[in-house]
């Protein structure tokens, strides 16, 4: 091999550092030379990211230990999301990253719990599920070898956005990337594909692929305006929680809704609303109100969620999307950008069939991502003129069905590009009061003195599970007596 | 959440309309999986009207279904004068004189995250002694020595790499799911249709007549109907999707022949100027027949071609059976859900055409209307009608991939589809593995990665580059790790009893006709 195939990755922060760490994590042993080209931060003390389960896997790859994580960057572990309504009008719901129930005469343990629901069982899908039970506890849920037969016990982060990136560069360069700062970017393009990056100051980058994780190499966006209402975020730290909460939690109030993050440096605050119905000062005053915390560092941008058009041309592949910041998906969606293109990877310099495939299947996972997001907007029953524009969303074809589907039988379309668990599909419908009206036949071949014995048998051991687990302070505590 | 409006309905009144191996599948998948007292299941047919019955070699997932119902595994096989299929052999599909085995088992091992092929492509590309590609299957060493055992518990071993199918006499396979199924409450009405009355207003299906003056009623009738898809092709009209631009042939002509010695564990399917052959090895026979293009072959060639093809004495005629390749634009519409032949048509050529039934048996349990909830929800119907163009769709591309990638250069039939414009789907597929290896992997529908990569190496497609991250493995080690990997599945396929010596202990149907006397008396 006369040169080695040389990858550049440009961005900042987070995204920009678990790119650079996991494709030479993955390709350095390989040959390829990976180069990041990094751009100042935009971070502020008050960032921080809210992550799904998923990164562990990526982290896991990385050889990123979870102690040390917590440790370097101050984070913690959370539960899931929980959604309320600041109106009242509506109970609030909690999506619980972990699962629920066990099945029954082999047959999805959901199913069981409609039929029972319609027969006047009043005990609610949480109560079934390690995860959501234990956060309604205030404890942790860890999985561990007598939980496993159980159930999935998955849990996200809050992780403080500064020292996060600040971890995975080191990461990076660790697995045998190459850093250069940069102030700004020049693109040098010929056609289609782009030629070499002027970083400033005489420096030149050439190289055969570039990836983009963070919008900075230019590329028709393709909006997904239609779907969504938020334009407007406002990111804010309140003090932290003396007891830190083990879920994060989403207020929606008339104008927007107002995210809180428990941390252990702070409550890590995000608000999201229109300019349609809500001026900076309004929404200001919105999140205070609704946070009911003190906000310092107060930080406003506008948010055009979308994503790329085609997410690799030319020779270019821009990873992830801008999602709406409710459910904090935009990690989740770089890191699924990053494993197709890693399965994707080009494997000579002719890479068009490579190419579209990864649009194809990254196309897709991203749409489902965005989908997952749009069904939270037009299923909502919240009062109010921003709701009452969420509610009058685009809704994808697919996403129609899905509701459909599940209302009439309790069941979950299977797609191809499928990146969130069943149970995560179900908190958000069911939360959002989409009533099953049927399920499959098959269970009623179950005798329902069984299922209903079944059923106490798993209320029980939940119980038991949830009393052995340690609250967050302890568990934290813990790490750092290690 | 609305509890039934109604706490005790009628059952809904279920026809299943034809027998056959779809018809019975249907009848006794449904009488096991749905609730007795919320299903009537009545089952209408016609001894008059003759099965196709073609369908005599199976894919693995029909072992689901029977244990899904309970089967005994000898004991079935007895009865329909089983045998083992560990895959299909492909005679000069490539090019004339070659072959290779599509087999229902997996190549080498994933070593290091990454799929074999792979590590096989570069030390190949490197120079290295890599052997055939073939050689890194078990089952395909299995079906090269004749033997047969059940796979291995112990995953660690070799000897767990492997799934297996059946073949069988389709018509024996239906009539054993008919004693199976009518003790469980499957009604069998014999009888011919001669009408269908469908509602004026909704055009939903309220009864057929039979030519005995009776009409029997239903709530959601099966059309079984086979080829003539009496009901929802017939009847509903619903709109055929023609595939024959993509799958020319549109004949079979079948003919059984006396069984030769040394029964083989594997399907074969040998091209044919204009098509190709099957040789479906039973118990008691071998089923034979040339599938051919109208457009390239008549039927008097057809017939010379089969009969000088087999290799025992004809127990029959050759029978002609005329086809389209495609499906129905939708599988369940109104109170009409097809299942089989009635819904759409694709050539044996991978053994599909069972499967597509299971897999709509499964589908529509999932998504059965419930008694006493009005006239069939069209939501249920839009999720089965979506998951029955994955299932047809995805097969249809496999199968199309047989004949676009061939060297039979100066056969017209051959040449047509060595040139004809392929579906995108395909296409792509085609594109990605010839430039970096990557085989097809897909959650839903018809078929696993190592059925591609068997039939994308068997046609002779040789990826140009391998993934990238293969290359982390030092060179030597990878040369050794296939040696031996290849030494491993030799010399343990070796020691494997030969096929006929296992039917003979495990399933002879000879043997079990003498035993269940013996037990009787």
């Amino acid at each position: 091999m006369s040169r080695p195939f040389t990858v550049i990755v440009a961005g900042r922060d987070a995204p920009l550092w678990l790119a650079a760490a996991a494709l030479a994590r993955g390709l350095a042993p390989s040959g390829v030379q990976v180069e990041a080209v990094e751009l100042p931060s935009a971070l502020a003390s008050v960032d921080a990211h809210a992550t799904f389960p998923a990164l562990e896997a990526l982290h896991n790859q990385l050889r990123i230990d979870e102690t040390m994580l917590l440790r370097a960057t101050g984070g913690n572990l959370t539960l899931g999301r929980n959604f309320t309504d600041l109106a009242g009008a509506w109970p609030a719901f909690l999506h619980a990253y972990g699962s629920a129930g066990t099945q029954i005469g082999g047959r999805d343990f959901f199913a069981h719990w409609v039929k029972a629901r319609a027969h006047g069982l009043g005990v609610p899908l949480d109560d079934f599920s390690l995860t959501a039970a234990a956060a309604r506890q205030g404890r942790l849920m860890l999985p561990d070898a007598e939980n496993a037969i159980y159930g999935r016990c998955d849990y996200g982060y809050h992780l403080p956005a500064i020292p996060y990136a600040r971890l995975l560069r080191a990461a990076a360069i660790g697995h045998g990337a190459t850093a250069h700062a940069a102030e700004q970017l020049t693109v040098e393009r010929a056609g289609d594909a782009i030629v070499a990056l002027d970083l400033g100051a005489g420096r030149r980058l050439a190289a055969d692929l570039f990836v983009d994780a963070g919008g900075v190499l230019g590329g028709a966006h393709l909006s997904w305006r239609a779907h969504f209402p938020v334009d407007r975020v406002l990111t804010a730290a309140g003090p932290p929680f003396a007891n830190i909460p083990v879920y994060a939690e989403d207020r929606a109030g008339p104008t927007g809704w107002t995210a809180l993050h428990p941390g252990r440096p702070a409550t890590f605050v995000v608000h999201a609303w229109s300019s349609a119905h809500a001026t900076d000062e309004e929404a200001l005053r919105a999140a205070g109100a609704a946070a009911g915390l003190p906000l310092a560092g107060v930080r406003i941008a506008a948010v055009e969620p979308g994503r790329p058009a085609r997410p690799w041309t030319g020779n270019c592949v821009t990873l992830g999307a801008v999602f709406d910041p409710v459910h904090g998906l935009d990690l989740l969606g770089l890191q699924v950008g990053l494993v197709q293109l890693l399965a994707d990877f080009p494997a000579t310099a002719h890479f068009a069939a490579e190419r579209d495939e990864y649009n194809r299947a990254a196309g897709a996972a991203l749409d489902r991502l965005r989908d997952f997001q749009s069904a939270h907007y037009a299923l909502a029953r919240y009062a109010g003129p921003f709701w009452d524009a969420a509610r009058a969303g685009t809704v994808s074809p697919d996403l129609a069905h899905a509701v459909a589907l599940f209302r009439a039988r309790a069941e979950l379309a299977p797609f191809e590009e499928e990146n969130l668990p069943p149970d995560s599909w179900r908190a958000l419908f069911l939360g959002h009061g989409v009533e099953p009206e049927s399920w499959p036949p098959a269970i009623d071949r179950v005798p329902p003195e069984e299922a209903k014995a079944q059923f106490r048998r798993m209320l029980g051991f939940v119980r038991e599970q949830v009393l052995r687990q340690p609250t967050q302070e302890a568990y934290l505590a813990g790490l750092a007596d290690g | 959440m609305q509890p039934r409006s109604n706490p005790s309905p009628a059952p809904l009144r279920v026809v299943i309309v034809g027998g056959g191996t779809a018809g019975w599948m249907c009848a006794a998948g449904l009488a096991r999986l749905l609730p007795p007292t919320d299903y009537a299941l009545t089952l209408i047919e016609s001894d008059e009207i003759g099965t196709v019955g073609v369908g005599e070699a199976t894919l693995p997932h029909i072992r689901e279904f029977n244990a899904m119902l309970g089967l005994d595994e000898a004991e079935f096989m007895r009865a329909t004068q089983g045998s083992f299929k560990l895959g299909i052999e492909f005679v000069g599909w490539d090019k004339p004189g070659g072959r290779y085995v599509h087999p229902f088992g997996s190549f080498g091992e994933r070593w290091g995250g990454i799929d074999f092929q792979h590590h096989w492509l570069r030390a190949r590309a490197a120079g290295q002694d890599v052997g055939d590609w073939f050689d890194h299957s078990f089952a395909v060493a299995m079906c090269r020595e004749g033997v047969f055992d059940l796979p291995d518990e112990d995953l660690r071993s070799i000897r767990s790499t492997f799934s297996y199918a059946y073949h069988f006499d389709a018509g024996l396979y239906a009539e054993y799911l008919r004693r199976w199924a009518t003790p469980r409450g499957v009604r069998r009405i014999e009888g011919k249709i001669v009408d269908i009355a469908r509602n004026a207003e909704s055009g939903l299906v309220e009864s057929v007549a039979l030519q005995s003056g009776a009409a029997i009623a239903g709530d959601l009738f099966i059309d079984c109907s086979g080829f003539r898809s009496l009901l929802l092709g017939q009847s509903m009209g619903v709109a055929w999707h023609d595939w024959s631009a993509w799958l020319p042939c549109d004949r079979a002509m079948a003919v059984p022949c006396a069984g030769a010695a040394g029964i083989t564990p594997f399907t074969r399917s040998t091209a044919q100027a204009g098509g190709w052959t099957w040789r479906i090895p039973l118990q008691h026979r071998t089923g034979n027949g040339y599938v051919f293009s109208s457009s390239f072959c008549s039927e008097e060639q057809a017939r010379e071609t089969i009969l000088g093809a087999i290799d025992g004495a004809p127990l029959a005629d050759p029978r002609l059976l005329r086809f389209q390749a495609g499906r129905r634009a939708r599988g369940w519409e109104g109170n009409v859900v097809a299942i089989g032949l009635s819904s759409g048509f694709l050539e044996p050529l991978e053994s599909t055409s069972i499967f597509l039934i299971q897999a709509a048996v499964t589908d529509l349990a999932n998504l059965m209307p419930l008694p006493g909830g009005g006239p069939p929800d069209p939501r249920l119907a839009a999720e089965f009608n979506r998951l029955f163009a994955i299932h047809y769709d995805r097969t249809r591309d496999f199968l199309v991939l047989h004949y676009t990638a061939n060297a039979r250069h100066g056969e017209p039939l051959w040449d047509h589809v060595r040139n004809m414009a392929l579906p995108d789907s395909l296409a792509h597929k085609i594109a990605l593995f010839r430039s970096s290896g990557r085989a097809p992997d897909y959650k839903l529908g018809l078929f696993s990665r190592d059925s591609w990569l068997a039939v994308l190496m068997g046609q002779g497609i040789l990826p140009e580059a391998h993934d990238r991250l293969a290359d982390r493995a030092p060179l030597d080690e990878v040369a050794d790790r296939l040696a031996e990997l290849r030494e491993r599945i030799a010399t343990n396929a070796a020691a494997l009893p030969a096929h006929a010596e296992f039917i003979a202990s495990y399933c002879s149907a000879a043997r079990g006709t003498a035993d269940d006397r013996a037990v009787t008396a």
